[in-house]
């Protein structure tokens, strides 16, 4: 198996807080890999490092065969990604946005395939309006295609179903299954353990910064255990320790 | 309304001090404090050449300008919220989640930006020269009217411009029509008094004989302002969507021959749709200038022949560099992390697109020398002005990075700022004076302003990018 996402030793501190503590982990090619963990666990933190948002305080790490540190824009170039909280930029329009997203990562025939997410994710009727007068639903699904429009070999996305209804969380879900199906990878961070559990073919649990596991679903489902009750038993007992 | 008062404030104060830390923060007010205590020692010196009527003059025109500013940057009517606080999460936003009005909530926001703002600048300035009284002369009674003239002409820049952003927001001829009427009634007070309008600019009548009628009649006309603006005031309504042909492929294939087209496409298209390329031009730029150019031409006696249009080009070119700011403004880097753009990738296409807007002074600068009757300083004063907007960009470039709206109340950048930029207008302006076609030297600053360039994309790219 070809490792695609490799990271040895990432730790990162702001001023006096220890985001993210001596991390280690590796993902491997057509894996849906979920990084969980409760909210202020360092998810963002370490999906930020892998993609050369941040730079790691002690650390390395390398992202298809590209340091992360090193050259940060390269990786940035090969992957897709969906930040948890930015949004497009206000005075573009949803087209708009998609052909400025093209131009910078020189990607052709954009007209045809924005046409077709907007067929895809239903929001066709939105592309000629300002991203500032989007809902928050659209604009993650305009996030969502912009990640996907190059189709990366690697897509880093931060809670992908958290605006999203029900019937395009589905929607969404069979798209990442059948996406990592073609042989691509995709690695996520959620606290929505269903989801997971559901979507994911292997998962890692970060709790303050910590790596407390990391492993197949499939170790935990041949064992007759379900990961949401897996996670919380652990991070519980990680906060007594 | 205190509660939501006293949060907006503590919260303006958190977003500039957690940029560059409490400490620097809180020492800007200091500097103001120190620049105004040391330079009132000057005052004995400068009324060798300058009289005190002058002096005043000048002063009240920064604090004119300064409200201009501060009123131009945060008020521009519809897109306020927006454009001021971009993606943050602010209270400003707290209509939508606490049972308050937006009316209520932007009365609020008004009245912190005053209050806020006075403290950062006006006091601290006033406090300085009223602890300096008894060393320069100068009574106690004089500094302290100087304090209340001082804060007027700031109410009146913010008062002013809120006004006429207000009018902006709500219909574009309206606010011509009111300008023109402006124009026209200091135009005619102009010829039926036949001195410099500004001379009856109220802070100014207040400060030369104080009488508690023309304190009244300043403070009715801002209660007027403000309370005009407030009622215009119209949030854009929730719930609207604007369309838009789409007009980024045709600009991006005429802006191909740029560096960065995508950039500089997206930069037009926001300084285009916020409003922001008239409101700005407007309020930022042509308003200080035109209300400088008042000013500067009472001082006209004191300075070389053909002095005053040099002023006046440097001047420009300080304040054309602040287009910087506009383009800037609408985005930290968060919305680009996803893409494979590098901090300093964008720091090159903001420029770019600031080297387009320069067609604003330069045509500015050759019309007042066409105006003013020195045509034939129209290249050297045009060169000059530019030269150092493009110098002052580059100096507020590398101290700034992509945040030059908020790092400019770091203490240290502003003082690194102060001293760059002062050194160069000092030297070009004796340059300048001491023979107009010499302003053509200034063309040297290219050197500077290219190797800080270079600085400026080396150093914020080895940073992490900076958001809220």
């Amino acid at each position: 198996m070809t490792t695609i996402i490799e990271a040895r030793d990432l730790s990162k501190t702001y001023g006096d807080v220890q985001a993210l503590s001596h991390v280690t982990l590796s993902v491997e090619k057509g894996a849906l890999f979920g990084l969980l963990g409760p909210n202020g666990s360092g998810k963002t933190t370490m999906i930020k490092m892998l993609t050369g948002q941040t730079r790691p305080t002690v650390g390395s790490a390398t992202v298809l065969g590209v340091d992360v540190i090193r050259d940060p824009v390269g990786v940035r170039g090969l992957v897709g990604i969906i930040p948890e909280q930015e949004t497009p930029p206000s005075f573009l329009t949803a087209i708009e946005y998609l052909e400025f997203v093209a131009a910078v990562r020189k990607i052709t025939d954009i007209e045809k395939k924005a046409d077709w997410w907007f067929d895809f994710l239903d929001f066709a009727d939105k592309k000629n309006v300002l991203c500032k007068d989007l809902s928050r639903g659209t604009r993650q699904k305009l996030m969502f295609t912009q990640a996907f429009i190059h189709e990366p070999e690697l897509a880093l996305i931060d809670e992908p179903l958290i605006n999203f209804d029900p019937i395009m969380q589905d929607l969404v879900k069979d798209y990442l299954a059948g996406y990592v199906k073609k042989g691509k990878t995709i690695f996520i961070s959620t606290h929505i353990l269903e989801v997971a559990e559901e979507i994911c073919s292997g998962f890692a649990i970060l709790h303050k910064g910590t790596l407390l596991h990391t492993g197949p679903v499939t170790g935990l489902t041949a064992r007759g255990e379900h990961l949401p009750s897996f996670f919380l038993s652990l991070v519980r007992k990680d906060r007594h320790v | 309304m205190f509660d939501l008062f006293i949060n907006m404030v503590k919260e303006e104060w958190r977003v500039h001090s957690t940029m560059f830390g409490s400490l620097s923060f809180a020492l800007f007010p200091v500097m103001i404090f120190g620049i105004a205590f040391m330079g009132s020692f000057l005052i004995p010196l400068m009324r060798k050449t300058l009289p005190a009527g002058n002096l005043a003059l000048i002063v009240h025109a920064n604090y004119l300008m300064l409200g201009i500013m501060v009123g131009g940057f945060g008020l521009l009517g519809n897109e306020v919220m927006n454009r001021r606080f971009g993606q943050a999460s602010l209270l400003a936003y707290s209509a939508r989640s606490l049972p308050l009005s937006e009316k209520f909530i932007f009365s609020n926001f008004v009245v912190k930006d005053t209050v806020y703002y006075f403290f950062l600048w006006v006091l601290p300035f006033g406090f300085g020269y009223i602890l300096a009284s008894p060393f320069t002369g100068v009574s106690l009674a004089a500094t302290l009217l100087l304090l209340l003239t001082l804060t007027l002409s700031f109410l009146f820049g913010l008062c002013g411009v809120f006004f006429l952003s207000a009018v902006y927001a709500r219909s574009r001829p309206v606010l011509w029509l009111i300008l023109l009427a402006i124009g026209m009634g200091v135009g005619g007070l102009a010829t039926m008094s036949g001195t410099n309008p500004v001379l009856f600019f109220p802070p100014l009548l207040l400060n030369s004989a104080f009488t508690w009628t023309n304190l009244f009649i300043s403070c009715a006309v801002l209660a007027l302002l403000f309370g005009v603006a407030i009622v215009l005031f119209n949030p854009e309504s929730v719930g609207s969507e604007k369309t838009y042909r789409n007009s980024f492929a045709p600009l991006l294939r005429r802006f191909s021959f740029l560096p960065n087209p995508p950039f500089a496409t997206k930069d037009t298209l926001d300084l285009y749709r916020s409003g922001s390329l008239v409101g700005q031009t407007i309020f930022s730029f042509l308003l200080p200038l035109g209300v400088i150019w008042f000013f500067l031409a009472l001082l006209g006696p004191f300075f070389p022949p053909h002095g005053l249009l040099f002023i006046f080009a440097i001047t420009t070119g300080v304040i054309a560099s602040t287009m910087y700011t506009w383009i800037t403004m609408f985005d930290t880097f968060g919305p680009y992390a996803c893409l494979p753009v590098a901090v300093s990738t964008l720091i090159g296409s903001k420029l770019t697109t600031f080297a387009i807007l320069q067609v604003l002074p330069a045509t500015f600068i050759a019309a007042v020398a066409t105006l003013s009757g020195e045509v034939t300083y129209l290249v050297p004063a045009v060169v000059l002005g530019i030269s150092v907007s493009f110098y002052a960009v580059s100096v507020m470039a590398w101290l700034c990075g992509l945040s030059p709206n908020v790092l400019v109340y770091d203490v240290k950048v502003l003082f690194v700022y102060l001293v760059l930029v002062g050194i160069v207008l000092v030297v070009f302006t004796s340059v300048a004076f001491a023979d107009p076609y010499f302003a053509l030297l200034s063309v040297i600053l290219v050197i500077p302003t290219w190797l800080l360039v270079r600085k400026a994309k080396a150093r914020w790219d080895a940073v992490d990018p900076a958001g809220f």
